[in-house]
């Protein structure tokens, strides 16, 4: 018993490390559940997919990726704790994820200190901001800042003629980040915030915030936040009567939408990325041919059933492959790694054409972006 | 100042007025309809509490899982709403029932504390369940008529919610013909009252505990039936809902029926006109302030025994 318990210590001893070595080891934490489920859930499958992928085609330098999974159930304290078993125990190259602005804000400090470059898929600034907000050298970002969707979104308002605004926003990090973003914006663009209401993102009705808007006789409203909570806002201003244009954030470019709000969602306009309107992009276009690539791997796959194409689908994709150039460039040691990340340029994703920089951690301007618009219950491109 | 501008100033005052007056009804609507919801949820959770004296928190999944009975009888079976909102709100009452038989009884325990930790950890399995057979996606289920909203004196309520207010209140009417005229409703307010001497005179107290899981069930998913088409649907929309619905019950003196029914109305009125007139930001600050004053005054809750 003595000597086969000491051969299988000798094995695992001398196998271990030769295993580890083979594999490049990335952690993904998603809110698998939770209240951004539906949000978390497409990008864990949307990250196996593409590793999936990479690894039938070689790998990475020849390394195979080794993708390890978690569900941060939309909880910072549970996103840290998985943030520090991924650095210390599993040894991670980098992480992949959370899903949500107030995760990804617990996890900054830990990775900081841990030294392990992070790409995350949240909305919100903050992450990727210093100061105030704490250090943001090991904290990258793949979606679109919120600032650059309030600029594409006030640049539309602003060609439209629509100045006078009421502003709907949800109280938790992304929606406080967006109102924080629009007061600060406004004046470049000679917009004018007539009334800021706010709502809880999982509140039920949003009637007396809208009665309120209405009162302050706008020419537009815009709402700002993720989820049904938009669909909600959405429905209660056709019942309410309000025939004022509704805007939506980019966090809510999604067929769900159109599903959630019904007729209510008709003529609603959004800022997006392009993988919406896939189908109208001009051959010119250097995303397209990747974004067609997507959705065809996509519906390969059948995670179309479920979870539709929306505006989140790509962000999972572009994090890992952030990560993935780096490592290509500097191989997979921690310093190099993040190093060359910061200073990717010109990589072509799914959501935009990255161009990093120290100061600039996402990399995404705002031609990344494109107003669309639901009509006859489909997305298309706003006029 | 003229006589045309006098008047067309009194005509901007009643103009001012009347939107003054139609906000408020709008507000006060918005307010009954999530109050209606609460009311039932807190209903729900009084009548376990009245046989059981736990607080049984598989309550909040009883509201999710009536909207998914829901959305699979309409979209899976295809029967028409009416229909289908019976086979729910049944469906979730033997749910309840199962629940009750296999996962409370069998701790053979009168401790209240053993009992609603078990209550804590069926609602965790359950929600799990619900997850994988229904997963983590929003779902949008229609209202039950047509969703183009009615005027009244100027304020619009959406058919859904009148369905809303009317069920809640046939529920009450039920439930209150249920306990005062039946033999089994009386059995279960003497168990209320004094379970030793309800014992003492031959009341079987499984037979009570599993009615009260039924209707508890019942409440629960009739909630979730008609709130959903509102508020969306998912794996676990009932949990703040239920949150709320809890607050009420205890608002209005946890286990009194009358009470759970103030509660539930109260909390979602002061909830929505607090938005209205004073901060969206602070409204559920201002509600659950309220609350805890309340409390401060009365412990045992508006109308509680």
């Amino acid at each position: 018993m003595r000597t086969l318990l000491t051969c299988l210590a000798a094995f695992l001893l001398l196998t271990t490390p030769a295993l580890a070595a083979e594999t490049i080891k990335l952690g993904g934490f998603f809110d698998l559940s939770g209240r951004a489920s539906f949000i978390g859930t497409p990008s864990k499958l949307v990250a196996e997919m593409l590793v999936e992928k990479i690894n039938a085609q070689g790998g990475i330098n020849g390394k195979k990726i080794e993708l390890i999974i978690a569900d941060t159930e939309g909880d910072p304290a549970k996103a840290t704790t998985i943030a520090t078993k991924f650095i210390h125990k599993d040894k991670v190259v980098a992480i992949i994820g959370p899903t949500l602005t107030d995760t990804g804000m617990s996890v900054k400090k830990i990775v900081d200190s841990g030294k392990t470059p992070i790409a995350m898929t949240v909305g919100g600034d903050p992450v990727i901001m210093g100061g105030k907000f704490g250090s943001y050298e090991w904290v990258f970002k793949s979606p679109q800042r919120s600032q650059t969707a309030v600029e594409r979104l006030f640049t539309y308002l602003q060609e439209k003629g629509l100045t006078k605004i009421a502003l709907l926003s949800a109280d938790d990090g992304f929606g406080k980040d967006g109102l924080r973003w629009m007061e600060e914006l406004a004046p470049n663009f000679g917009i004018e915030l007539l009334i800021k209401e706010s709502f809880g993102s999982r509140d039920t009705d949003m009637t007396p915030q809208l009665t309120k808007a209405k009162n302050a006789q706008p020419q537009a409203i815009v709402v700002w936040t993720t989820g049904p909570a938009g669909a909600i806002t959405a429905k209660n201003a056709a019942q309410l009567g309000i025939s004022l244009p509704l805007f939506q954030c980019h966090g809510l470019p999604d067929p769900k939408y159109i599903e959630l709000a019904g007729a209510a969602s008709e003529g609603n306009r959004m800022p997006a990325t392009k993988l919406l309107i896939a189908d109208e992009l001009p051959d010119a276009d250097p995303q397209k041919a990747i974004i067609l690539d997507f959705i065809k791997l996509y519906t390969e796959k059948g995670y179309d059933k479920q979870f539709p194409i929306n505006t989140h689908s790509g962000y999972a994709w572009d994090a890992i492959m952030l990560v993935v150039e780096g490592i290509r460039q500097a191989g997979t040691e921690p310093a190099a790694l993040r190093q060359a990340m910061e200073n990717i340029k010109n990589y072509v994703g799914i959501s935009g054409i990255y161009n990093l920089s120290p100061e600039d951690h996402n990399g995404l301007g705002i031609d990344s972006m494109v107003m669309v618009q639901v009509k006859d219950g489909r997305f298309t491109l706003a006029d | 100042m003229s006589r045309q501008l006098w008047l067309a100033s009194q005509d901007t005052k009643l103009q001012d007025g009347f939107f003054v007056h139609t906000d408020f009804l709008q507000f006060i609507l918005s307010g009954l309809t999530t109050g209606s919801i609460y009311a039932l949820i807190a209903l729900g959770f009084c009548v376990v509490s009245n046989t059981m004296g736990i607080v049984n928190f598989i309550q909040v999944d009883f509201v999710t899982l009536g909207g998914m009975f829901m959305f699979t009888s309409l979209f899976t079976l295809g029967l028409p709403a009416l229909p289908a909102l019976v086979l729910a709100v049944a469906a979730v009452a033997l749910v309840a029932m199962v629940l009750e038989r296999i996962g409370l009884r069998p701790a053979r325990s009168a401790n209240h504390l053993v009992l609603i930790f078990l209550t804590v950890g069926l609602s965790i399995i359950l929600r799990g369940l619900i997850k994988l057979v229904w997963g983590t996606n929003r779902m949008a289920l229609p209202p039950l008529s047509s969703d183009v909203p009615v005027q009244i004196l100027g304020a619009s309520v959406l058919p859904q919610a009148l369905w809303i207010f009317g069920l809640t209140m046939l529920a009450i009417a039920v439930l209150t013909w249920f306990f005062h005229r039946t033999s089994l409703g009386l059995c279960m307010r003497a168990v209320a009252v004094n379970p030793t001497a309800a014992a003492v005179v031959g009341i079987a107290s499984g037979r009570i505990r599993l009615t009260s899981y039924a209707i508890a069930g019942a409440l629960g998913g009739l909630a979730g039936v008609l709130v959903t088409p509102i508020t969306t649907l998912n794996y676990d929309v009932g949990v703040l809902l239920g949150l709320k619905g809890f607050a009420a019950a205890i608002l209005g003196g946890f286990g009194s029926f009358p009470g759970a029914i103030l509660g539930g109305l109260g909390l979602g009125l002061v909830e929505s006109v607090s938005a209205g007139y004073l901060s969206s930001a602070y409204k559920d600050v201002v509600a659950f302030v309220l609350l805890l004053l309340v409390l401060c005054v009365r412990p045992k809750g508006l109308l509680g025994r």
